[in-house]
């Protein structure tokens, strides 16, 4: 009795894991992997109107003591806030005339410019679901002109890149995520090209393949480079230096940068409807 | 498990999630969040022993899933494994005594998410060890040790029609704190 028990459980545990080994054999295998996307998809369609719904609910309450025990902190930021937009209104006046001319060249070299290029206005609704991934979910998917791929700025730079889209969500890899990989230029004439890499959500992102003692500054900015193919458009800001050295015999120059983006306040980003030259 | 349990096991899943993806994706600290998930293949196991465990932890782990960016299935595969593992682990132990539950909860929930880390980056997910483990081990751990006490008592709730067994054989009163 006790020995039958005991095997089916053993049975039933081995069922399980077959199972599970066989859902992520076919996530991972390129052929099937639209029919796990088309599950969560359809998942996420149920699923987001209700996780919104008990937001709705508990949001004005949590809200509700949050102002109240910030009350002083959140004046001043107000404060704070409306003096940044009316330095920002004044500097995009100055800028106009600016940005008109450098369209012009641009069109002139067959270049993109960022701001030519169609987007989509999306709110951020999630954001690091799991302790392991830098990612944003927006409440923009398919249905609303959002593919793989769609470069995502927003917050003083780029945030990242749309690496799942579903009906009406998609998931944004950040550029802090260990697995984002940016192409970059810098330099007063953006002479020297490089690689930005996140290195999780808790650590500083590096810039690599740049050639020993190359001339840099703290706080310089690195934009998307204008290379062939590249996977974003040219001059999106993409991080700034933090700190710099080249050690002893090394390759390459030890780089720490800091994202461009402020990737805490993204409750509203641009998806960029940019498909890279095949 | 009945059909009734399975329903109630269905719900509290739904409850969990729902509260994992709303207040606890709010209480970041040190980039790190508390996960409620592993919580419940423990408390299954730990109330019903392994295979109660394993069948919650693959569901549970299947729903969580669906809304998480990573590998598909992956959640469901650590999920069975724990399930199965703090419930042949903790065979032999006293399942009224008071230290089960969160050493349990700790040390079980901590392990579950090195495995997931390992396991993904075995997948190609490699950005999923780049973390910062040590602030991941101390929230998830330190809220496991909080936070098992309302999800057993859930799964309590949900597994009460099953007769096997453990810790949910009537209990006198003074002993019934979870």
């Amino acid at each position: 009795m006790a020995r039958s028990r005991r095997s089916r459980r053993t049975l039933t545990v081995i069922v399980l894991l077959v199972l599970s080994l066989s859902l992520i054999s076919l996530d991972q295998n390129g052929r099937t992997h639209s029919l796990t996307s088309g599950i969560k998809s359809v998942a996420n369609d149920v699923y987001s109107p209700l996780r919104q719904g008990v937001l709705d609910v508990f949001s004005p309450i949590g809200n509700f003591f949050a102002g109240a025990f910030n009350y002083g902190s959140v004046q001043a930021q107000n404060e704070r806030l409306q003096r940044t937009i009316g330095q920002m209104r004044a500097s995009q006046l100055e800028q106009g005339f600016e940005k008109s001319q450098l369209r012009e060249i641009t069109a002139l070299q067959n270049l993109p410019f960022l701001q030519s290029l169609p987007t989509v206005t999306a709110e951020t609704v999630d954001s690091y679901s799991s302790n392991f991934t830098a990612t944003i979910t927006l409440d923009k998917g398919r249905d609303d002109g959002v593919d793989v791929g769609y470069p995502v700025v927003g917050a003083g730079g780029l945030v990242g890149q749309v690496i799942q889209s579903f009906h009406h969500t998609a998931v944004v890899q950040l550029v802090t995520d260990g697995q984002s990989k940016v192409g970059v230029t810098f330099g007063s004439t953006n002479q020297y090209t490089g690689i930005v890499d996140g290195q999780g959500p808790t650590s500083s992102m590096t810039a690599d393949l740049v050639a020993p003692h190359t001339p840099l500054q703290k706080g310089e900015p690195m934009y998307t480079s204008s290379l062939d193919a590249a996977a974003f458009p040219p001059g999106i800001p993409v991080a700034t230096v933090r700190s710099f050295h080249t050690s002893a015999g090394a390759s390459q120059e030890t780089i720490h940068v800091d994202p461009a983006a402020d990737l805490s306040q993204l409750a509203y980003v641009d998806v960029v409807q940019w498909v890279p030259k095949q | 498990m009945t059909g009734r349990s399975m329903l109630r096991v269905t719900l509290v899943i739904f409850i969990v999630l729902m509260v994992q993806q709303t207040a606890m994706l709010a209480l970041r600290i040190g980039g790190a969040h508390p996960d409620l998930l592993w919580l419940l293949p423990i408390t299954a196991a730990l109330l019903d022993g392994p295979e109660t465990g394993a069948i919650v932890g693959f569901w549970s782990g299947l729903a969580f899933d669906l809304v998480l960016p990573t590998p598909f299935g992956l959640s469901a595969l650590v999920g069975c494994v724990l399930g199965y593992a703090v419930g042949s682990l903790t065979k032999a132990a006293d399942p009224r005594a008071t230290w089960l539950k969160p050493v349990a909860a700790a040390a079980g929930s901590v392990g579950a998410d090195m495995l997931f880390a390992v396991l993904g980056a075995i997948l190609g997910q490699g950005e999923m060890v780049k973390v910062n483990f040590v602030s991941v081990i101390l929230v998830v751990g330190l809220s496991s040790v909080i936070l098992v006490l309302p999800v057993s008592r859930l799964m309590r709730w949900a597994l009460a029609g099953e007769g096997n067994r453990r810790s949910l054989a009537p209990v006198r009163s003074e002993s019934r704190a979870w």
